[in-house]
């Protein structure tokens, strides 16, 4: 290979190892070698060099996404990054994470960023042991196909490594030269394959055809051909940084060890001990990945390759003209019904006071029948799939509220979290289409899950069920449903009568158009908001104004104005509520208090 | 230990074959044979685990090992065992030659051994446990004779006499004795604990050298607990406790701790082999002399001995999750009699030894994986939850001590930082304003619900009769009034609480029902909301909206506090010592300010005189309080809501804060307190007899003065207070006014009027029916003959309006009076008619 005496994206593991003797002394021929434990839960410099690759260096578009397709050929022990939600927690491991070589006495190893030792370690050798975290990730459900960042962004990098493969093949060595042979061929499988001539140490042959044979496969569902889950394995990370269903990128060591699944123990006992989890995970399904370098993922993060644009509010106020203009026409000519579904579109859960969400804004248009829906849902549907990056879409009958799991469960046979419908990463988009609600009984299932709907829309929280108890879990989805009269199961914000005008299709929208929306949406969303003290008090006087006139208007009412206020000035790429916007919330209420008569 | 019992056992064995696996039963065996069972049982990993093999090499062999070798526990037996046991037992032994791990046998030539890799003497630890059995007293017990046996040297004899098994030492005494024996325990379990097992064996032999049994050594009570979080690499091999749930339990699984081999050609039974790291060896060809042959020995499965084992796991409770995140679960090992201790759902605090082992790559293959798995040696178990229905006898006086759910426990910094919130000045006015912060104004409704929160003390004289110090709170109000968000927030906040609403329960399901269980077809007894909620609070969302039926059975229940059930064939009486916090809506949606509160929420006034405050919260149509719901509103949405809040204390202090005062302050009233409480009490009676008026309104009755006294003695416990003061006496008279002003007001008159609660009716309005019935029964003897032909009551009505001057008098009213006058002989009322007879 030449160059550096690493190369951070073949042999990550290399780069480790280098640094991790450079830091207690070894390479640099000084007498004292800093025992490891010092390094225990730290960083040695490893990080730091795979940042500067990354990110300095630009190293990150190069780095193959860990996909179905990719999976396919990328190399066991590379670097890889993967994008997911975090779907479930599986603890701490511990694993040795340092070792004395005991070929010399003296020469430290690590295993930091693997799961196999490269080198032999003999039972009683001096060890540090470390820890890890695990966590199970999956891709980020209804994420739409826009959002997914493309593979191809590397084509000059794929086939060139293709080759270069194949041309290790044929010299039968790996690319990992800093690994002994024999440690790597006493794996069974690499060795066997390696016989049959199979390309490489790809993992490829196992990967499918295996799937179906392990019993007690309580996660099916994850193991169809293009969902890839990953068993994320994280190094000297605050908890607080990881929660559940954030949406990551992980950038790091890509394993496929096949042996802990390969060798079943023996031992009936010690295999009680095993994570009940890891066993229903066999790696051949999920490919285990040791995070180097992880970072959230916003909204906007999806945006592929989008500049950062200062939101000016020319700019924004042009495109949301556009925007309005594209709602109207898929809403069939409903001007009223446009404005609220974009208002809609940029709600997002700002603070929670006690129970109370603020900042969200789900929305239910009323007067839609069964056929009304198959034209204009459908649409809707569409659009939102080319607008956001994650829409999901749940059929309200009466079957599907039955039988449904909305909320992850707890499976305790497996350690496993099953997951639910409504286990969403933050800023989801959900459509609720009731129009297909038919009378009939609801079973205890179905009333858990109106129960667990009504309070997703009330509080934006779902409960998690562990069976001896409930946990209560913050969400943040955008909920728009579907009714014939108002929804009693999602009780939403607004109610908005919908009255279509025409029914002919909208055009299709240009792509460059479709990005500017989708910046838009994730764009302002996201803009800080204040009010004047001005402002405050024509507010103020409107809101006591508005309650004298009518007693029935409650606190919940004030708080929809005052987020649709918010939304609106947001909107017009603001950061302040104007009077003019305040008015524009007056009228839009008026508007739709007229149609609800 | 092998070179004395096994003989024994060898003859003796075939004799008894089953012995070996029902180790519960004791009858059976010779000496010798009892004998093995208890080193048996010492092979458990809390004791045996003794071996303490080179340091850093541990975690590997205890790896291949989750039993580990009991090979030290033997040869550490002199006083049992007096024949040194290397030479029975070469084989395990020989595995780890060195350090203490013979510790036994090198105390006996008295060689200093130290623990290995530490310079911890063997011989000190057993000195400092010998001192710690005999001389340590429980400084609780205040004992006279400083001669007398300690406290651990009593447990002994009790075990012996009870022939038990174990005996539990609290960490907390060794730590109170010798902190440097603590420490060491802490840092090195199996090795001390193995000292340990060995020192009480010196013991038990000298006491009974007949007792055979292995008695070991459980430590619970730790100084500190840990969190299942927190466990990291450096617990491991240490002791730790923890508290969880249990979630799963394993089936139990025999495990095998003596082999006995046969051989098939010449039918020798070997010597019983011992596990050692988890395997046995079996023997390659037959031991004895004659056969030598090869590959014929079996195993003889019924001459082997097993232990339970059980393999338990156990999950974060609700309370340790942080937001964003899973619980996380460990694997318990548990042995012996520990099998079973928990099942799936308890909460359980556990005591034991954080171990790991390594994975394996393979059966094979002798390279180990890098990674650990790691379980929890269990060593006690104590169940932290009480059933609510089964804990405490049913009339047994509410000392206040147990009010606590359990799970709350006070560590001392806690404590005083709680104690120093209570010495605020404005430390009301504070839990005032954090309590539902997000709910403004009604303030005076939550200084209300912070008092039935903290609760008053309650009371049984030595006559029987018991006074509740539950205050029940009714709230009554305008729809959008958060009346429910105030229910939700007691609900969450109630140390135990049960949210039900009106609609939805039904009599039984509020109290107790009988049903009949599925699977055996007993009658058992399943509680109801109020009984769940005794020693704390149930909510009753739209109290208004219950059936009859349902409400009749809360008067029990609000004032006896307990719950009677007399149906097929099961006859109790439950506790339900709960404070009742309801909520109405007003019968015509909104409140009828010309209305009682009784005829507002058709409630009937019995059940109304229960509750100790009643509050109106009405919608009034003031802009000041519209304007401040505006602002707040405001504020909520566009101001940094932490500035909003500020000055608050946060829910968990709040619950915690509660909590203590209701477990540890128990105000009594001071004499000056109790004078001012008679004072106002014959105040406000006083305040019914107006001068000159004939007119006798009751503003107070013994309702009251018992409301008064809870409600003082909880405002005292919200100041951490054991003394109800004047200022408390003269807060809780104001609370109950405002209350009282509020519902008990006689719209008429302006004047607070208990009638309204109590019957329903005001005084003014009883004077204003009795002059109608007056003025109609002079009408009637006016215009009516004796006898005569009947007169509709609408001409009466006519008439009537007609002579009175003042006052509108309605239909109802003359049908009422009429009614009276019916009652009294002097007319007939057939329908509309009346007619004087």
């Amino acid at each position: 290979m030449g160059g550096p005496p690493y190369d951070c994206m073949s042999n990550p593991l290399g780069a480790v190892r280098l640094t991790f003797e450079k830091a207690i002394g070894l390479g640099s021929g000084s007498e004292t070698v800093t025992h490891p434990s010092a390094f225990e839960g730290k960083d040695w410099g490893a990080l730091e060099l795979f940042r500067h690759f990354l990110f300095q260096e630009s190293g990150l578009s190069k780095v193959p996404i860990l996909n179905p397709k990719t999976l396919r050929w990328v190399q066991h022990n590379s670097l890889v990054r993967y994008r997911g939600m975090i779907q479930d927690m599986l603890g701490n491991e511990f694993y040795v994470g340092a070792y004395r070589d005991i070929k010399d006495g003296s020469s430290w190893r690590t295993n930091k960023f693997t799961d196999v030792s490269q080198y032999p370690m003999e039972s009683p050798s001096v060890t540090c042991i470390w820890e890890r975290r695990l966590l199970y990730c999956v891709p980020v459900p209804g994420q739409s196909s826009w959002a997914e960042p493309s593979c191809d962004m590397d084509p000059n990098w794929s086939p060139q490594s293709r080759e270069k493969r194949r041309r290790m093949d044929g010299e039968d060595s790996d690319p990992m030269d800093l690994v002994p042979e024999d440690e790597v061929k006493s794996s069974p499988i690499t060795k066997k394959m390696r016989e049959d001539g199979l390309p490489s140490t790809s993992p490829e042959p196992m990967d499918l055809k295996t799937a179906s044979s392990s019993p007690g496969m309580s996660t099916v569902q994850f193991v169809d051909k293009d969902n890839l889950p990953c068993l994320v394995k994280i190094y000297d990370s605050p908890e607080s940084d990881l929660k559940l269903n954030d949406v990551f990128e992980f950038i790091g060591v890509l394993t496929f060890d096949s042996e802990l699944a390969v060798e079943k123990d023996d031992n009936e006992l010690s295999n009680s001990f095993y994570d009940d989890a890891l066993v229903h995970m066999p790696p051949n399904k999920v490919p285990r990945l040791h995070c180097i370098v992880h970072r959230k993922l916003a909204v906007h993060d999806f945006l592929p390759g989008s500049p950062i644009m200062e939101p000016k509010p020319h700019l924004v106020k042009e495109i949301r003209e556009a925007l309005f203009r594209h709602l109207t026409a898929v809403l069939g000519n409903d001007g009223v019904a446009a404005h609220f579904m974009l208002l809609h579109l940029l709600s997002k859960v700002h603070t929670r006071v006690d129970d109370v969400a603020i900042g969200k804004l789900s929305l239910n248009l009323i007067g839609l029948s069964k056929e009304s829906v198959s034209v204009f849902g459908t649409r809707l549907t569409q659009t939102f799939k080319s607008l956001l990056p994650c829409t999901k879409c749940l059929p309200l009958t009466l079957e599907y509220l039955n039988t449904a799991s909305l909320a992850p469960k707890k499976d305790y046979q497996t350690n496993r979290l099953i997951p639910g419908v409504l286990q969403l990463p933050e800023g989801s988009h959900l459509m609720v289409d009731e129009t297909q609600l038919e009378s009939g009984s609801l079973n205890s299932i179905g009333i858990e899950n109106t129960k667990i709907l009504k309070n997703l829309t009330e509080f934006q929280k779902v409960e998690y069920d562990f069976q001896f108890y409930k946990v209560e879990m913050a969400a943040d989805i955008q909920l728009l449903i579907f009714s014939d009269g108002k929804s009693n199961i999602v009780p939403a914000d607004v109610i908005v009568p919908f009255q279509p005008s025409a029914l002919e299709s909208s055009e299709i929208p240009v792509a460059e158009a479709l990005e500017a929306w989708r910046w838009y949406l994730a764009t302002v969303r996201s803009l800080p908001h204040s009010i004047g003290s001005e402002m405050q008090k024509v507010v103020e006087d409107d809101l006591v104004a508005a309650r004298q006139a009518d007693r029935s208007l409650g606190s919940q009412d004030f708080s929809r104005w005052l987020t649709m206020g918010r939304l609106i000035s947001s909107s017009l790429g603001e950061t302040c509520l104007s009077l003019e916007h305040w008015q524009m919330v007056k009228e839009l209420e008026r508007l739709r208090k007229e149609r609800l008569k | 230990m092998a070179s004395d019992s096994s003989p024994a056992n060898f003859n003796n064995g075939p004799s008894s074959p089953d012995d070996s696996f029902s180790s519960p039963i004791p009858n059976t065996s010779s000496p010798a044979h009892r004998r093995r069972r208890g080193r048996r049982q010492a092979s458990t990993p809390s004791t045996a685990a003794a071996t303490p093999p080179p340091n850093p090499s541990r975690f590997a062999n205890s790896a291949s090992t989750p039993t580990p070798s009991r090979s030290t526990k033997r040869g550490r037996r002199p006083a049992t065992s007096p024949t040194p046991a290397a030479a029975a037992t070469p084989s395990s032994t020989d595995d780890f030659p060195p350090p203490s791990s013979d510790g036994g046998d090198d105390m006996e030539e008295a060689t200093p051994t130290f623990v290995w890799g530490t310079n911890i003497s063997v011989q000190d630890v057993k000195n400092a446990i010998q001192m710690f059995i005999k001389h340590f007293r429980d400084p609780q017990e205040l004992s006279n004779d400083i001669y007398g046996e300690g406290k651990y040297t009593r447990m002994i004899h009790r075990v012996l006499e009870v022939e038990g098994e174990w005996i539990d030492v609290d960490a907390h005494d060794v730590f109170n004795y010798d902190s440097d024996l603590y420490n060491k325990m802490m840092r090195y379990p199996l090795e001390v604990l193995a000292i340990f097992d060995i020192v009480l064996m010196d013991i038990v032999s000298l006491i009974n050298p007949l007792f055979d049994k292995h008695v070991q050594v459980r430590i619970h009570n730790l100084k500190s607990s840990t969190s299942m979080r927190n466990l990291n690499p450096s617990d491991i091999e240490k002791m730790v406790s923890l508290k969880g749930m249990v979630i799963r339990c394993s089936s139990i699984i025999p495990e095998i701790r003596e082999a006995v081999f046969r051989c098939i050609v010449c039918g020798y039974h070997s010597d019983p082999i011992v596990v050692d790291r988890g395997r046995i060896t079996e023997p390659t060809s037959c031991l004895k002399q004659e056969c030598m042959a090869k590959n014929s020995m079996t195993l003889v499965h019924n001459r082997c001995r097993f232990a339970d084992k059980q393999i338990v796991r156990l999950q974060e409770t609700p309370d340790e999750i942080p937001e964003g995140g899973t619980p996380h679960t460990v694997s318990l090992l548990m042995h012996d009699k520990l099998v079973d201790a928990g099942k799936p759902g308890d909460r359980v605090e556990v005591t034991g030894i954080y171990r790991a082992m390594s994975v394996r790559v393979g059966p094979t293959q002798r390279t180990v994986k890098s990674l650990f798995k790691t379980y929890i040696d269990c060593l006690h178990i104590k169940k932290n939850d009480k059933s609510r229905m089964t804990a405490e006898d049913p009339m047994e006086v509410d000392k206040g001590s147990q009010r606590v759910d359990d799970d709350v426990q006070f560590d001392e910094e806690k404590v005083e930082e709680l104690k120093e919130l209570s010495k605020q000045p404005d430390v009301y006015e504070k839990l005032t304003r954090s309590l539902a912060p997000n709910i403004w104004e009604l303030d005076d409704v939550k200084k209300g619900l912070l008092c039935q929160l903290f609760g008053g003390n309650a009371l049984v004289l030595p006559s029987g009769a018991s006074f509740r110090g539950d205050i029940n709170i009714l709230l009554v109000g305008d729809p959008g009034t958060s009346k429910s968000q105030l229910l939700q927030y007691i609900h969450k906040l109630a140390p135990r609480g049960i949210y039900t609403s009106g609609r939805g329960s039904s009599a039984v399901g509020l109290t107790a029902y009988v049903a009949k269980d599925p699977e055996t077809g007993e009658t058992v007894l399943e509680s109801g909301a109020l009984v769940l909620s005794d020693r704390g609070i149930c909510c009753i969302d739209e109290f208004d909206k219950m059936s009859d039926n349902a409400r009749s059975m809360l008067h029990e229940v609000m004032e006896q506090q307990t719950v009677s059930i007399a149906k097929a064939g099961i006859i109790a009486s439950l506790n339900a010592r709960t404070s009742v916090l309801a909520c109405a809506n007003p019968s015509g949606s909104r409140y009828n300010p010309r209305l009682s509160v009784i005829d507002n929420i058709h409630l009937p006034p019995t059940l109304l005189s229960r509750f100790d405050l009643i509050y109106l919260i009405l919608d009034k149509a003031d802009e000041q309080t519209d304007r401040r719901l505006a602002k707040h509103i405001v504020s909520l949405h566009f101001e940094d809501t932490e500035i909003a809040e500020h000055d608050v204390i946060d829910l968990a202090t709040l619950t915690a804060y509660v909590s203590y005062a209701r477990k540890n302050i128990h105000p009594k009233l001071s004499d000056e307190a109790a004078e001012e409480l008679t004072r106002g009490y014959v105040e406000m009676r006083k305040r019914g007899n107006f001068p000159g008026s004939s007119k006798k309104v009751i503003t107070a009755t013994p309702r009251q003065i018992e409301s008064l006294i809870r409600l003082s003695e909880a405002l005292a416990r919200i100041r951490f207070s054991e003394w109800v003061e004047m200022r408390d006496v003269t807060e809780a008279f104001r609370l109950l006014e405002v209350a009282m002003q509020q519902s008990a007001t006689d719209h008429s008159t302006g004047t607070i009027d208990m009638d309204l609660i109590t019957t329903g009716v005001s005084a003014s309005e009883r004077m204003r029916r009795e002059s109608v019935l007056s003025a109609a029964r002079n009408i009637i003897m006016d215009k009516l003959q004796l006898g005569g032909p009947s007169v509709r009551l609408l001409e009466l009505l006519e008439e009537l309006k007609k002579q009175s001057s003042g006052g509108e008098i309605h239909l109802h009213d003359l049908r009422t009076a009429v009614a009276t006058l019916a009652s009294e002989g002097f007319v007939v009322l057939h329908g509309d008619s009346v007619k004087r007879i």
